[in-house]
């Protein structure tokens, strides 16, 4: 891959005060493609604010190369790196106004004063801020301050866009918003991006790709169904949406037994060997027939609008079940035996 | 004047951040920044104090202690000693118990906004002026021909020199910083915690006694210790009161080497002094210091007035407040007015006379000052702006120790800076002594600590990611520097400037061995004309010299009132705290 950003078995140390020398960041290998959107999703200190620092080079990796579009940058200062970056606090300069810091870029690049006003106002024209220039950072709300990040981080068209969680100082209605807007500037701008999160909803409306990191090590990376689906260790299972994980024994090359029931379900294993399973909530279906088997009993209901969540104990575990077909039916009350069947196609074996 | 006083606890402050990994070999512009100052700061703090210590320790070529035992069995030597640790305690215990009184009637007395304004500009006021103004003044009221002793009390015969006159001096002058260290202590102290005394039942003197005075006794400590070491390295005022029969340590050295050019003794003299200067410079910084919590959450303003004082004993702490404000004011009215008549105390007609006198004769010294204040205040603003940012923010080999230096010429009495730029630069291979250089290199690292100190604190501030922002859109360090952190830091700047300027224009201690026939200084002038007493001309030079201080101050405060830069406020009060 000749352009986007590539990372070579990149590990990062720090000195701790109690623990020594901890690794942040243990071998991590990334490639992002040109135009691609790539997230780094984990939860806090996994490393993901840690790799996108060392992309930008506000940190130097102990071991491994980074280059971006073909090019070695492991040890390039930022500044000679064209990257634009948005900060989780914005960080936008507190002295210079609007126009002046979306200009910031161009002046260090010394470019003339008439050119670097056209930019600058197509630039506020297009994340919806014309006529702000003037104002001074302070002067504007929240959602305001963070389109003028992303206005001065795109306007002087780097090579390589990245976000260090710039949606998780708002609220949750404007994060929508924005997350859509961002989106929308960087596939019309056709830009290379690396977006860091802890949101997994936010990681799987924005990306083409997700890796998932835990302790500093990328666990998994694919598109946000592969991770849903088909998760590749428990941490994945669980971090991603809602998941019930459950412990079967395989009972023959088409059957399973779960929570003492028999569920047809190819694994590709020898009988008698123990497999852990993957349900999602809205993979299992339940209906109050008190003939079926398995028998579970609802423990829990919340409707929720678009669903019904159902807590269903069963075998000694709890369900979570989810219920999206919910207007077709009667709500089923808290005590009330109920059938589970769990969709085969829904289940997911881990290694 | 407070030169050379460690006031407000000097916060030398390691960064929470982790560090950032790029090294000084892949930034040349740090690296040559870096090695500049390391330079500037090897020949201007410490050769002069290797100099210092290898004159009076060194002799031809042998280590000897024979010139300390020498100096030790000076009978009038040995009582310096002892008179300057007297002095010191003294000054610290009045000093102490004056700031307190300020501190609890300022937080509890229940005054309105103006009388407090009032009462802070009159005890503020002695720590903007040159060294001499307390003196002087004294000398004009308790003298033989005083305003106090002759024509109100009627005495004929009554001295204004000696141990007395010199305390009361210091103690005036520098009781601000026990008041400065004390007030926010008392304000932090929280009503709730004495109400709550309250209602269990205690009366007041009980609550005052066994809740709020504990709580500010390492306030207490701390206030002690900065007075303590402000008297010890005090220069100025001993040299006018303390007399024949009081001498101390400053003057003592001063003398030997102005007196007898006897450069070893008066070396010597002067690390004699360094001893306890240093000894309570670490029990202030490492011990006390750190003892001392305030809590600034920004929420001023809305706490309950606290009941804990009886109103008599408001008033009567107002009334104490009022009568030393009002005897410090005394003391610059009678300053003005000795600036205007003929002869102080013999001829009371008014004349503009000794205004001209400064304005011819005393012009050069003015036109020095002046000029050395100017090339310094912009130079030392700098410097201690550019060694704040490297302090707070960013990661070099040797960063710690590059603190610790920039602060000792800060932390060392005049006298013994002074004494060791004399010696170091008296001769090849940098011989400076005579020039206008050595006494504006003087200033810029004895006074741009403030400067430092107020950068450091501003950047704590000031979250990283502004500058890397910088960085990302394309900056290299120099550029952000230029372009973000400079004008983020521009209040601290001004703050350092003014520090610089106020010193140059009032400093004395160290100066004193470094003015020629070709370069004076307003305070050297004054202090002339004190041993010639031409009292009325000292006058007039003082009252300048306020009056130049305070409007370079005014227009400092109104720039850093029009920067909108966060924490403004804090880089205008360490003004003060210089």
């Amino acid at each position: 891959m000749a352009n986007g950003i590539r990372l070579d078995r990149v590990s990062k140390r720090f000195d701790h005060t109690v623990k020594g020398e901890v690794y942040a960041v243990r071998d991590v290998s990334l490639g992002v493609g040109q135009g691609e959107l790539v997230t780094l999703l984990g939860p806090s200190g996994c490393g993901k604010s840690t790799t996108l620092r060392m992309i930008a080079g506000f940190e130097t990796p102990d071991e491994g190369t980074i280059s971006i579009d073909g090019q070695d940058v492991t040890h390039v200062l930022p500044n000679r790196r064209g990257i634009g970056f948005m900060f989780q606090n914005y960080a936008l300069f507190p002295h210079l106004s609007v126009f002046d810091n979306v200009a910031y870029a161009l002046r260090v690049e010394r470019r003339d004063e008439k050119t670097v006003r056209t930019l600058v106002e197509e630039m506020l024209a297009a994340v919806g801020l014309s006529g702000y220039g003037r104002q001074h950072p302070h002067q504007l709300s929240g959602g305001e301050q963070q389109r003028v990040a992303l206005a001065r981080a795109v306007v002087f068209q780097p090579k390589v866009l990245l976000f260090d969680e710039p949606l998780s100082n708002l609220d949750a209605k404007l994060r929508l918003e924005m997350r859509e807007q961002i989106r929308e500037l960087q596939k019309r701008v056709g830009i290379t991006a690396v977006y860091v999160t802890h949101d997994q909803e936010e990681a799987m409306a924005i990306s083409d790709r997700i890796a998932v990191m835990e302790r500093g090590v990328i666990v998994q990376s694919g598109t946000a169904q592969d991770l849903y689906y088909r998760p590749a260790t428990e941490f994945v299972a669980r971090f991603i949406g809602r998941t019930n994980l459950l412990a079967g024994r395989v009972l023959s090359p088409s059957d399973v037994e779960v929570l003492g029931a028999r569920v047809t379900l190819a694994t590709g294993r020898p009988a008698g060997s123990a497999v852990r399973l993957v349900i999602r909530p809205e993979m299992i279906g339940i209906a109050p027939a008190a003939s079926s088997i398995p028998i579970g009993r609802v423990e829990q209901r919340t409707f929720l609008g678009e669903k019904t969540d159902y807590q269903v104990s069963l075998g000694g575990e709890r369900l979570q079940v989810a219920a999206t077909d919910h207007y077709r039916q009667p709500p089923i009350d808290v005590g009330q035996s109920v059938a589970v069947h769990f969709h085969p196609e829904g289940i997911h074996i881990l290694d | 004047m407070g030169e050379g006083s460690p006031a407000g606890a000097v916060s030398l402050v390691k960064s929470r951040f982790l560090t950032t990994g790029r090294g000084i070999a892949g930034d040349p512009a740090l690296l040559v920044t870096v090695a500049v100052l390391w330079a500037l700061l090897a020949l201007f703090v410490l050769f002069p104090l290797v100099e210092l210590i290898q004159r009076a320790f060194v002799d031809e070529g042998h280590v000897t202690l024979a010139p300390l035992a020498a100096v030790l069995s000076d009978e009038n030597h040995r009582s310096s000693f002892f008179n300057s640790l007297f002095l010191a305690a003294s000054v610290g215990v009045l000093g102490t118990a004056l700031g307190f009184l300020f501190a609890l009637t300022s937080v509890r007395g229940g005054l309105g906004r103006h009388w407090l304004t009032c009462l802070d500009a009159a005890a503020l006021l002695p720590l903007v002026s040159p060294p001499f103004t307390t003196s002087i003044s004294i000398i004009f009221s308790f003298g033989p021909k005083g305003f106090i002793s002759h024509d109100l009390l009627g005495f004929t015969n009554v001295s204004p020199y000696g141990y007395w006159s010199t305390a009361l001096a210091e103690t005036l002058t520098y009781f601000p910083i026990a008041y400065l260290t004390l007030r926010p202590i008392l304000a932090a102290i929280d009503p709730n915690l004495e109400e709550m005394a309250s209602s269990l039942g205690g009366s007041r003197w009980r609550i005052f006694r066994t809740v709020t005075l504990p709580l500010a006794v390492p306030g207490f400590a701390n206030a002690f210790l900065l007075l303590f070491a402000a008297s010890l390295a005090d220069f100025a005022t001993p040299l006018i009161l303390a007399g024949n029969s009081f001498p101390v340590l400053p003057t003592q050295a001063y003398l030997q080497i102005t007196g007898m050019f006897d450069f070893k003794g008066g070396a010597v003299l002067s690390l004699v002094l360094l001893v306890p200067a240093a000894a309570v410079f670490l029990l202030q910084r490492y011990w006390v210091g750190r003892r001392v919590y305030v809590t600034v959450t920004g929420k001023v303003g809305q706490r309950s007035r606290s009941r804990a004082l009886a109103p008599w004993v408001a008033w009567l702490l107002t009334a104490g407040c009022f009568l030393v404000a009002a005897l410090i004011v005394y003391f610059y009215a009678l300053l003005l007015w000795a600036s205007l008549v003929r002869a102080f105390g013999a001829n009371n007609s008014f004349t503009l006379n000794h205004y001209r006198v400064i304005f011819t004769e005393g012009l050069p010294a003015i036109r020095d000052t002046l000029i050395i204040a100017a090339i310094g205040m912009p130079l030392g603003g700098l410097y201690g702006v550019l060694v704040g940012y490297l302090i707070a923010r960013r990661r070099f080999p040797g960063q710690r120790a590059m603190e610790l230096v920039a602060m000792i010429n800060y932390a060392l009495p005049g006298t013994i800076v002074g004494i060791g730029y004399l010696i170091a630069f008296n001769d090849p291979p940098v011989a400076l002594t005579g020039g206008v250089l050595i006494i504006i290199a003087c200033y810029i690292f004895r006074y741009s600590p403030t400067g430092i100190r107020a950068t450091v604190a501003l950047l704590q501030q000031i979250d990283r990611s502004i500058e890397e922002a910088s960085s990302s859109l394309g900056a290299g360090s120099g550029e952000t520097f230029r372009r973000v952190t400079l004008p983020l830091i521009a209040p601290a700047f001004f703050a350092g400037l003014g520090v610089v300027f106020i010193r140059s224009m009032t400093a004395i201690s160290a100066t004193i061995f470094l003015v020629s026939i070709s370069w004076t200084l307003i305070t050297v002038r004054i202090l002339e004309n004190m041993t010639e007493l031409a009292l009325g001309p000292a006058a007039a030079f003082s009252v300048f010299v306020i009056v130049v201080v305070f409007v370079v101050v005014a227009i400092l405060s109104a720039v850093l009132a029009r920067l909108r830069a966060p924490a403004a406020g804090a880089a205008a009060r360490s003004f003060l705290g210089g």
